[in-house]
């Protein structure tokens, strides 16, 4: 089972709950079962530019991006890229 | 209970008093992180909608049945895609009419408009506003392309107006299928023909409830009344106001004649003229405008944002304003005198009166 782990404000959305233990094929399989994905994913269901999505803390962009292979062992981490005041 | 929703950057707060309006409590901050672009209570069921949107997670509109203790999210909200145009934000959300259960509006940025039948969980858009034959001549302000105004006609169940800037006034009457531009007499000094069949900035538009056929309109060029329903507008701070420019609008809602404006220096200086705080009314329909600063600061170098102004609909009428500042005026007299219930709030984006158990 893979293990993700949502930031303060997706956790609120879903309904208070932060990690989450899944069986996916991929990150985008995991993502999208995930109660708050039209958070994460826009209409079109492309992952919003500031969401981040690391696998065991690398960056999915420099792994094969949300086609990136699970195993069922890995923590994936969300962080949104707040930046400013 | 009155309450007064207040929308800012960082969520929304509600102040809560009872009918005569003198001690204020303060509840919030709801929906933490989520710039609360407008927030409504629905007159029908009392539920509170709130237009919010994220820099990371998007555009959406949340729900609450319990005054604000708990919040559900839209399911489903958002553009097809061979319009070639996303979500952008959310701006404002209007109930329907009584007896239109569960039926909502949404004014939105790219210049789109959604219509719910189920409380808010679903969004769908409104496709006569979506591929208007005029679009191509819209352009955003400097705040998007939003769509801003949505006003119902208490009279007649099939017309409403919407305000879009920076694409003007349009007005349906057969309940949002197709929509006419209704701007003649409005300037947009800004495009080399200042007077266009769309295009103009309308900053806030307001139908009155004792004469719906009676618009007022807060423009970037100016401030404009309508007595035919959009057809034609008269410009009208010849008497009185220091500036045409400027963002809020509000009405007494028994005097179709009376109205409220917090003018700005202007497009390039958005601040209240003469380092104070004034709110500007008007009792003859717009011929002159006096000036009240009874219980506004000064000095001060305000800015009320175009949902920041609101009235209610007791008797007498209170009305209210938030600043960029973060604070909140409230006249319980009509008008005529203020004092200050929040402050030190984050940026105020909305302001939205209600009275409800």
């Amino acid at each position: 089972m893979a293990v993700i782990l949502l930031p303060g404000m997706l956790a609120t959305e879903a309904g208070g709950q932060r990690r989450f233990e899944l069986d996916a094929g991929t990150v985008a399989e995991a993502l999208r079962t995930l109660p708050i994905s039209n958070l994460i994913f826009d209409e079109r269901g492309e992952l919003r530019r500031l969401v981040n999505v690391y696998v065991d803390g690398v960056d999915v962009r420099d792994r094969e991006g949300l086609e990136t292979p699970l195993a069922g062992e890995e923590t994936i981490r969300l962080v949104g890229a707040i930046a400013g005041g | 209970m009155v309450r007064i929703l207040i929308g800012t950057r960082k969520g929304l707060f509600v102040l809560v008093s009872d009918d005569e309006r003198r001690e204020w409590t303060i509840e919030g901050p709801h929906l933490v992180g989520w710039e609360t672009f407008h927030a409504t209570l629905d007159p029908r069921d009392g539920a509170i909608y709130a237009a919010t949107n994220s820099p990371v997670y998007g555009a959406t509109v949340h729900r609450s049945g319990d005054l604000g203790a708990t919040w559900t999210r839209a399911e489903e909200i958002g553009l097809p895609e061979d319009s070639g145009l996303k979500l952008e934000k959310t701006w404002h959300v209007e109930a329907g009419r009584e007896g239109e259960d569960g039926r909502l509006w949404l004014g939105a940025a790219p210049g789109v408009l959604f219509r719910s039948d189920d409380s808010g969980a679903t969004w769908q858009v409104v496709e006569s506003v979506l591929r208007h034959e005029t679009r191509d001549q819209w352009n955003p302000g400097a705040g998007g392309m939003c769509c801003h105004s949505i006003q119902l006609d208490p009279t007649a169940p099939e017309r409403m107006y919407i305000g879009i800037s920076a694409a003007g006034v349009f007005r349906s009457e057969d309940g949002g299928g197709s929509w006419t531009p209704a701007n003649q007499g409005t300037a947009a000094d800004f495009m080399p023909d200042p007077w266009p069949a769309v295009g103009q900035c309308v900053h806030k538009l307001l139908l009155h409830p004792a004469r719906p056929d009676r618009l007022w309109q807060q423009n970037h060029c100016g401030v404009y009344r309508s007595d035919d329903r959009g057809e034609s507008w008269e410009r009208l701070e010849g008497n009185g106001l220091p500036s045409g420019f400027g963002f809020p609008l509000a009405l007494d809602p028994r005097d179709p004649d009376s109205a409220f404006v917090v003018p700005e220096y202007g497009a390039e200086n958005r601040v209240t003229p003469d380092g104070r705080l004034g709110v500007y009314r008007t009792s003859d329909g717009g011929a002159s405008w006096d000036l009240t600063t009874e219980g506004l600061p000064e000095p001060a170098w305000a800015a009320v944002m175009r949902e920041g102004f609101s009235f209610d609909r007791l008797d007498p009428f209170g009305v209210y304003l938030g600043t960029q500042s973060g604070s909140v005026f409230a006249s319980a007299d009509g008008g005529q005198s203020w004092s200050e219930t929040a402050s030190q709030l984050p940026t105020i984006l909305s302001v939205e009166a209600a009275v409800w158990p």
